[in-house]
């Protein structure tokens, strides 16, 4: 529908999931994906990735390092919509089962240069405490159908007539952080 | 060692200060004995006080001390010794062992008995403590006693109780006579009694205590060293001593009582006062505020009227809320209290603030919730912001820093009345006043002007009587006359009261001198300066006289003119009025005649009344003659009000030129007032916003009480003035200010500069009342100039504050003012910063009318201080002097923030675009990457977007071919659109689960999961189990999908039954076949093949070599080839599924159209060697694929189904040339129960989608209805119970109607009458005709309404919206088969239930002759009730015209259950005994009415239609030329009317027999399709998906026809016919 050569700007993304601080857990591996508008388009990259686990450095931090490289380049049209990076953390309970111990997202900056963006991270709560027992001890939290949710806004405000509030609370459990430099170009 | 020798150290400085004064009692001996015994002893029984306190008796003391002090020895053998020194310190020590004493009593005589031994062991051990004694005596000769004080103060804690004691015994111990005094013995016992003392408060101490009393044997060396000293300072400590005596006087009493209950047991008889003596007491001594309300004369001072200030109109505010007896009280408490009544309130009640209680708070509330407490609670830190002003009318930050400059210039001030004013002064003042009065009127000179006025009119009406004619009509003029006449009269009555003031003025001037005359003559003395001189001017006598009799004349002349026109207006009302009358009193004569006599009187008493026969009179007497009383009249005005003629005109003149009395001359009197006044002084405060600025100078009060300040201050301000008040204060003498009066002073205009502003004069006074002894008249006082004292006057102080306040003027000119904005005071500035609007140039405040009529209907108190500027504000704009805009202004920024303008906008191509992307406009709802630039757009990315808009309302007729169904098709987008409205809302509605994976809660109830226990059970269970169990897919939610991320996954099993092949027909072997298959028709087993085929074949294939090849959206995948009629492929088949418009979401899904075909194909091979000798070296064959059959699953179904599971009956062409059914040798069709069981082929399907979509959940939704309301909770609870019981089992009460409304589902169901055509063919066999009118039925298109109303509600047409429509589902067609069996006279039912392919729907039931048929309605079949084919798998319920009931029995397949509704076991009825059938009327019409068809539409469409099929053959060929067959088409058009009329039976023979007459050389495939015409579309999707194009042999040909039979109602029965025709060779 447009010309041959439609005229696009073009949005380069370097950077890498620096490290975490989950206090509590060890052992975590972390997902990436970007969630972008109607107008935009990956061009090069990789558009999500799935890092190696990393155990707690034996410093005082007790950071999870995984210097997980990302780069990719977006073309679009239209600003708006504008990619949100999103991650999840996942990582092995006490019975050994992978449960997702965080969701986050942040917005690709703005403007060009190098950024640090250090994101909290929450999970969604049981509906109730019956449920939450049982989503520990099955070792099946709830988690979100898909990871994107995190970034996009839609049903949430629909939900809440529909679903007690609580169940929306999205608790961190734990000041959990994630350090994210970009260098958008 | 250490601390604990600093404690002891302590206790011992301490003691040694007590021994000073013990040395001074010593000294001071008898004298100090008799002081004490006031203390505590009461002279109660003897011996036991000397026990107590030895003091009082020293030589009965001295045995009792002796005995403590060995017993305690004995006890603690150490301590003895230590305390022992018989040094006479004694009398030292003695405070210590008093208050041990008292302590220790019981001890000691506990102790006593082993008191001798101790005595023995004091002796050994004096010498440590002769060790420590230097040291002591050091610290004691370095600090004194206060060192040692003041730690005893941080000592405290450890033995505070001691040293209260300490105190106590200190004063006993005064008491201590001296005669004691001898030396040793009472030393010892004291020091022993010190020790005990010390110690035994504390018990736990007992082991530092034997330590410390180590000490303290030591301390009492350094004591005795100490005695010996001279008591020097004693004399000065005893005055002390003495004091603290007193304050300890309570302990004291304390211990006494102590004592007394111890050690001095009396017995006495119990106090007991009478309650009447209590009572007495308490009386005198109590003081209860009666409860009684007190009159109000009580609560003000004498004379006093209450006040009250409210009905002033005075602002007092709301009083807290005190119960009526409360107050009562405490204004009596406070009448005794306070006798001056300062308590009370002007109006008689206790003075109280208002209420300070808000009547809301102000504080946000907070939420009960833990987290939000939480929050609450958390600090939050903010930076420091630098608080500019606390005004709120301060200069906006964005204003210069306000170095403004308000000048205030205050002159001096004048008293007008002053308490020290003499009655002279009183006078004066008044003359002064009257005088300025006077000077002013004469200024203005009223009377003059108005005189002169009077002569300019008088002329004016003479010259326009004179000269009248040449301008105006006489009519206008006369009006000029009349008009300037009035004005005449108008002006001269002013005239005459402006006269009659200046003159009355005058007299009063003169009066008042007359007055001060007399007074000064009286007093003898002169206190001011005042002197009033009247100037005569002489007039001419003659001329003024002249004047003033033309002036009466003139006068007379008018006021008779006057006069006549009023007598001629009064005459003329008179007649009118007389007239009147005597018309009304014929009329009463005339009603008096009809009536009786005796009912005369009473008439009559009413007509008297409004006679006017006394008006009648009146007119007439003779006033405009009677000039004389006129001009009497005149004249004496003019005596009263003007200077007579002659009187020489008076104006006075006052000067202060007169002296003052000196003082000497003066009474006493009057030289104390003036000294009086001499004393007083006087300065002013400046206030600025309430806050004083500055104060004047004081300067004293003059004698001619003026004051002169003559100060200018310079206000440097920053904030808009709020206020500019000044404050008078007043000094007599050295006394102390008194604030006089508070003087508020204009804020100038900001024209008013400094210099040019004029001095203004304000008025204050004062309500202070001033009596004074002297002369001076004081001020609210009453006081009189006559001598008897009548005619009193009170005057207050008052006076004038001349002053000028003026903006001052910059260095450089530039006045310092706030800035304009500021300039709107008060309120605007004040609404401008509460208001964001405004404070942008317009104003929030709309509507100020309002505003002020709200006000006045809230009543709002005016006086209260909270509304004062609500209160301005309301008044300035009903006034009008504000400016209000009358326009409120929305988005006022818009206009700045557009960088483009509208038009201009609206036509850029990339805003639109994104605007219709954002409305979710179907064409660009998921448009990706728009362009950048207009430029990159291209126009017809809007042209089917605008072609769509116009075509709304035109009916194209390409696509529908027929009009009707062109008009049916935009009624049925009205529809759509219509509910797509009312579902708008449903869309995005997210549940918890669309977003959130959650395990669920384990049910105790549900089977699967089981209990918690159970499902804990399952982690045991192995993960990889031999007989893995199939799970349930993972359900995705539409709204992260895109192209390709869904499949549809078609795995085919098997099929039964296949066509087999012919052998290769010839003319000959037409006959062979017949008998062949008369031979077949009772073959035994169906699966049985015949073997005897394959030998005609000359390939020797098998009988049939299938494949299946299912296309979905243009999409093909086929399957390998398998052999035989039964064959079994088991294969999984993968196509791609895309939605439209790349649209995701369920409401999209849902109305996906496309169907996917599942067709069966042959595939033949042929040989194609041309040569036989070549067959040894190769094998030329080519593929031919014929098709057999097909099966339609229309996608929706699958998307509503998730799985399609089942095995499903082919679809197969009446007529396949070239292939027989191998068993197809059923001859009775229809009511055998037993019907063959492979009677057509099937095929076994799985179909699913990949992922798992998730249906959109049907709204469950509330329609308004019409139903009775218990109707529809019966109905309500009815679907609960079953649910209930077999919440798989579909229960249907109630349904939606076309036009949203909820109805019972009985009212559809009603006989009618089915098209006459139909019934006319059979009309003796009811079979048939039943089978007809379900064909008919079946012909209705299928389309289910999930996609005609893009939201998952079923709607119910009724039959004839349903015929109208010429769409619907299968509840329309059930619903309609059902009332023409109903009307046919069959016992028919729709059951409700779930079928195959369909999921939940709707068939029909019908009771023939001994079995029950299931009645596909869509298809036009009938199965028997256990016909195993039959896809009707279960039956939830069964609806009939008057009543529902509900499958309650155990199974729910047709084969299983039992149909017999009349059994209350099986069946639950809706409408039973306790809820009889209330007759509910159908919303079935009464009758259907059928058009005829018409029979040249359907022959034209069917042209149509073949050219259009065609031309799509000829398109699918593209690399092929495809030749038609016309004689074969020929054929093939005659013999589909054959098709339609047999219904597709038992004509294949002779069709066969006729092509192969007409085509014998032609090897020939081809079918016919039979399909219901709804569109072309499906049409050409059907012929496209048999394949028939794709035979791509050069020579081959085709052929096509098209037959379309018209039912009535416009249903058409469309038969194609598509053949290939090969020529043999």
């Amino acid at each position: 529908m447009t010309t041959a050569s439609p005229s696009v700007f073009l949005l380069m993304v370097n950077g890498q999931v620096e490290s975490a601080q989950f206090p509590e857990y060890d052992d975590l591996y972390c997902k990436y994906c970007f969630v972008y508008g109607q107008d935009w388009a990956p061009t090069a990259g990789l558009e999500e990735g799935i890092s190696q686990i990393t155990s707690k450095s034996q410093d005082v931090r007790q950071a999870l390092v995984w210097n997980f490289p990302i780069d990719v380049t977006f073309k679009s049209t239209n600003p708006y919509g504008w990619p949100q990076i999103v991650l999840s953390v996942y990582g092995p309970d006490v019975f050994g089962n992978d449960v997702v111990r965080g969701y986050g997202a942040v917005h690709v900056p703005f403007s060009p240069g190098r950024h640090k963006r250090t994101i909290p991270m929450f999970v969604p709560e049981s509906t109730s405490k019956l449920q939450k027992f049982t989503s520990w001890f099955m070792g099946r939290r709830p988690e979100y159908t898909d990871p994107k949710v995190v970034a996009q806004g839609e049903g949430r405000e629909d939900a809440e007539t529909e679903i007690p509030r609580s169940t929306w609370v999205c608790l961190c459990p734990n000041p959990a952080w994630l350090m994210l430099p970009f260098c958008p170009q | 060692m250490n601390p604990r020798e600093e404690k002891v150290k302590i206790i011992t400085e301490e003691f040694i200060e007590n021994d000073e004064d013990a040395d001074m009692e010593r000294q001071k001996k008898n004298s100090k004995v008799r002081r004490q015994p006031r203390k505590k002893q009461p002279p109660t029984t003897v011996p036991e006080e000397m026990v107590s306190e030895k003091s009082h008796l020293g030589n009965q003391q001295e045995p009792v001390q002796e005995e403590p002090k060995t017993y305690l020895l004995s006890m603690t053998a150490r301590r003895g010794p230590r305390s022992l020194p018989p040094i006479p310190s004694t009398s030292r020590t003695g405070f210590a062992e008093f208050s041990m004493r008292g302590r220790m009593r019981e001890k000691l005589q506990a102790a006593r008995s082993k008191a001798e031994s101790a005595l023995l062991q004091e002796m050994p051990t004096p010498r440590p403590r002769r060790l420590r004694s230097p040291s002591k005596k050091e610290l004691e000769t370095e600090f004194g006693t206060e060192p040692g004080k003041k730690v005893e103060s941080t000592q405290q804690e450890i033995d505070s109780q001691s040293h209260s004691r300490v105190k106590f015994r200190d004063s006993a111990r005064k008491i201590k006579p001296k005669p004691q005094v001898p030396p040793g013995f009472p030393s010892a016992e004291e020091a022993y009694n010190f020790f005990t003392f010390n110690f035994d408060p504390e018990p736990e101490d007992s082991e530092k205590k034997t330590k410390a009393s180590h000490r303290e044997g030591t301390n009492q060396e350094e004591e005795e060293g100490e005695e010996e000293e001279p008591p020097a300072q004693g004399g000065g400590k005893e005055t002390d001593e003495e004091e603290l005596l007193n304050g300890d006087d309570a302990e004291d009493f304390l211990l006494g009582l102590d004592h007394m209950v111890d050690d001095f047991i009396a017995v006495r008889p119990a106090d007991y006062e009478s309650i009447h003596d209590r009572l007495q007491m308490e009386r005198e001594m109590l003081f209860i505020p009666s409860r009684q309300a007190v009159p109000t004369y009580k609560k003000l001072p004498e004379n006093v009227q209450p006040r009250f200030l409210e009905d002033e109109g005075l602002y007092t505010g709301v009083r807290p809320e005190v119960s009526r007896t409360n107050q009562n009280i405490m204004e009596n408490r406070l009448l005794v209290q306070d006798p001056e009544r300062r308590w009370f309130g002007d109006d008689g009640r206790i003075l109280a603030l208002p209420n300070p209680i808000k009547p809301f708070p102000s504080r946000p509330p907070v939420e009960t919730q833990e987290l939000s407490i939480k929050g609450e609670l958390e600090t939050m830190y903010k930076k420091a912001v630098k608080y500019v002003h606390s005004s709120q009318h301060m200069i906006r930050s964005g204003d210069p820093p306000g170095n403004f400059q308000l000048d205030i210039d205050i002159s001096g001030l004048l008293f007008t009345h002053h308490p020290c004013f003499s009655r002279e002064h009183v006078l004066a003042a008044k003359l002064a006043q009257l005088y300025d009065q006077y000077l002013a009127r004469h200024q203005r000179n009223k009377a003059k002007f108005l005189t002169d006025k009077l002569q300019a009119l008088r002329n004016a009406v003479q010259t326009g009587l004179d000269s009248e004619k040449p301008h105006q009509s006489p009519d206008t003029i006369q009006k000029t006359i009349n008009d300037y006449k009035s004005e005449i009269r108008q002006t001269r009555k002013l005239r005459d009261a402006e006269q009659e003031k200046d003159r009355t003025l005058l007299k009063t001037i003169i009066k008042v001198w007359k007055e001060m005359k007399s007074l000064r003559e009286f007093q003898r003395f002169t206190n001011t300066p005042l002197k009033l001189v009247l100037r005569k001017e002489k007039v001419d006598q003659k001329a003024d006289e002249e004047a003033y009799e033309a002036e009466i004349q003139v006068e007379i002349s008018e006021l008779l003119e006057e006069h006549t026109e009023e007598y001629a207006q009064k005459m003329e009302e008179y007649r009118t009025s007389l007239q009147q009358w005597k018309a009304w009193r014929k009329a009463q004569k005339a009603k008096k005649k009809k009536r009786k006599q005796a009912a005369e009187e009473h008439p009559y008493d009413e007509t008297e009344e409004p006679y006017p026969e006394e008006d009648l009179v009146k007119p007439i007497p003779p006033e405009p003659t009677d000039r004389a009383v006129i001009e009497q009249e005149v004249r004496e005005r003019a005596t009263q009000s003007r200077r007579r003629p002659g009187e020489p005109m008076l104006v006075p003149e006052l000067s202060l030129a007169g002296s003052i009395t000196p003082n000497n001359q003066c009474p006493r009197a009057e030289v104390l007032r003036r000294e009086d006044v001499k004393k007083r002084s006087l300065y002013l405060k400046v206030l600025f916003n309430n806050k004083e600025v500055s104060r004047t100078v004081t300067r004293p009060l003059g004698a001619d009480f003026r004051v002169h300040f003559g100060q200018i201050f310079n206000l440097q301000i920053v904030n808009w003035p709020e206020s500019l008040a000044l404050q008078v204060y007043e000094t007599i003498g050295h006394s102390g200010p008194t604030l006089l009066a508070e003087v508020f002073l204009p804020i100038p205009e900001t024209t008013v500069f400094t210099g040019r502003a004029p001095i203004e004069e304000m008025e204050f006074s004062s309500n202070q009342h001033v009596t004074l002894d002297h002369e001076g008249v004081g001020s609210g006082v009453p006081f009189s100039f006559e001598a008897d004292g009548s005619n009193q006057l009170i005057l207050m102080t008052s006076g004038k504050v001349s002053h000028s306040v003026a903006w001052a003027i910059g260095e450089n000119g530039i006045p310092l003012i706030p800035p304009l904005s500021q300039q709107n005071i008060g309120f605007r500035s004040a609404l401008k910063r509460a208001d964001a609007i405004s404070s942008i140039g317009t104003s929030g405040l709309t509507d100020m009318k309002k505003l002020a009529k709200w006000a006045a209907e809230s009543k709002l108190d005016p006086n209260d201080p909270n509304n004062a500027p609500l209160m301005q504000l309301i008044s300035v704009a009903t006034s009008g002097e504000s400016y209000v805009p009358d326009f409120f202004r929305l988005e006022q920024l818009q206009q700045e923030f557009n960088f483009v303008s509208d038009q201009e906008l609206n036509r850029s191509k990339r805003f639109r675009l994104l605007l219709l992307r954002s409305q979710e406009v179907p064409e660009f709802r998921n448009y990706k990457q728009i362009p950048v630039y207009d430029r990159e757009i291209m126009e017809k990315v809007f042209q089917d977007y605008e072609k769509r808009l116009r075509d709304r309302n035109v009916i194209e007729t390409k696509e529908h071919i027929d009009t009707h169904r062109a008009i049916v098709a935009k009624y049925l987008q009205q529809v759509r659109e219509s509910v797509i409205n009312r579902f708008l809302i449903a869309k995005q509605y997210f549940l918890l689960a669309d977003m959130i994976v959650e395990e669920e809660v384990p049910n105790i109830s549900s089977e699967g999961s089981g209990i918690l226990g159970l499902s804990l059970f399952k982690l045991a269970e192995q993960k990889r189990p031999l007989r893995p169990r199939r799970k349930g897919r993972k359900k995705v939610t539409a709204q992260n999908l895109s192209d390709g991320d869904i499949k549809l996954l078609v795995n085919i099993v098997r099929a039964y039954d296949i066509p087999v092949r012919k052998p290769a027909v010839s003319k000959f072997q037409q006959p062979s076949r017949s008998s062949r298959m008369f031979s077949e028709k009772h073959a035994a087993s169906p699966s049985t093949h015949s073997p005897n085929h394959n030998a005609d074949y000359p390939l020797g294939q098998v009988l049939v070599r299938p494949f299946v090849e299912v296309s979905f959206q243009r999409t093909v995948c086929h399957t390998t080839t398998a052999e035989g009629p039964n064959p079994s492929w088991n294969e999984e088949l993968e196509l791609p599924f895309r939605a439209p418009n790349g649209d995701y979401s369920t409401a999209s899904l849902q109305s996906v159209k496309d169907v996917v075909f599942i067709n069966i194909f042959d595939e033949v091979l042929h040989d194609v060697l041309e040569d036989d000798r070549e067959r040894g070296s190769g094998i030329h064959t080519r593929i031919e694929r014929h098709w057999l059959g097909c099966v339609k699953i229309p996608f929706s179904t699958i998307y509503f189904q998730a799985r399609i599971d089942g095995t499903f009956k082919i679809d197969i062409p009446p007529v396949l040339l070239g292939y027989s059914k191998e068993r197809n040798m059923i001859l009775e069709r229809g009511f055998d129960s037993v019907r063959n069981l492979s009677e057509g082929s099937y095929i076994t399907l799985f179909i699913t989608i990949e992922p798992q979509l998730v249906p959109g959940e049907s709204v469950q939704e509330k329609f308004e209805s019409q139903e009775d309301e218990k109707l529809l909770q019966a109905s309500e609870k009815f679907q609960a119970e079953c649910a209930f019981k077999f919440p798989n089992r579909q229960c249907l009460t109630t349904v939606i109607d076309i036009n949203g409304k909820t109805v019972f589902i009985t009212r559809y169901l009603k006989p009618l009458n089915p098209p006459e055509e139909l019934l006319s063919v059979y009309p003796n066999n009811l079979q048939a005709t039943a089978e007809l009118v379900a064909r008919y039925v079946s012909l209705i298109p299928f389309l289910p309404d999930t996609v005609s109303f893009a939201g998952i509600c079923d709607l119910w047409s009724t039959s004839d919206q349903f015929l109208d429509l010429l769409a619907g589902d299968e509840e329309e067609h059930a619903v309609l088969l059902c009332n023409y069996f109903l009307s046919l006279g069959k016992k028919a039912w729709l059951v409700m239930g779930n079928a195959i392919p369909e999921g939940p729907t709707a068939y029909v039931l019908t009771w023939e002759q001994g079995h029950y048929l299931i009645w596909n309605p869509c298809s036009g079949h009938f199965y028997g009730q256990f016909d195993t084919f039959c896809p009707l798998k279960n039956v939830g319920c069964l609806i009939g015209p008057d009543n529902i009931w509900f499958n309650i029995q155990r199974y729910d397949s047709p084969l299983r259950i039992n149909f017999d509704v009349t059994k209350p076991k099986l069946w639950k009825s809706f409408f039973s005994r306790s809820l009889p059938y209330p007759g509910l009327s159908s919303v079935q019409p009464e009758e259907l009415i059928y058009q005829r068809s018409d029979k040249a539409a359907a022959a034209e469409l069917q042209d149509r239609l073949e050219k259009i099929l065609k031309e799509k053959i000829m398109d699918w060929r593209p690399r092929h030329l495809t030749r038609w067959n016309r004689y074969c088409t020929s054929t093939l058009r005659h013999f589909l009317p054959l098709l339609e009329k047999s219904q597709g039976d038992d004509v294949e023979d002779d069709h066969r027999a006729e092509l192969l007459k007409q085509l014998g050389d032609y090897r020939f495939s081809g079918f016919p399709l039979h399909m219901p015409y709804s569109e072309v579309k499906p049409l050409i999707d059907a012929v496209y998906s048999t394949g028939v194009h794709n035979i791509d042999v050069p020579n081959v040909e085709f052929a096509l026809a098209v037959y379309i039979h018209p039912y009535p109602k416009n249903v058409l029965s469309v038969w194609i016919y598509v053949a290939s025709l090969i020529r043999n060779r």
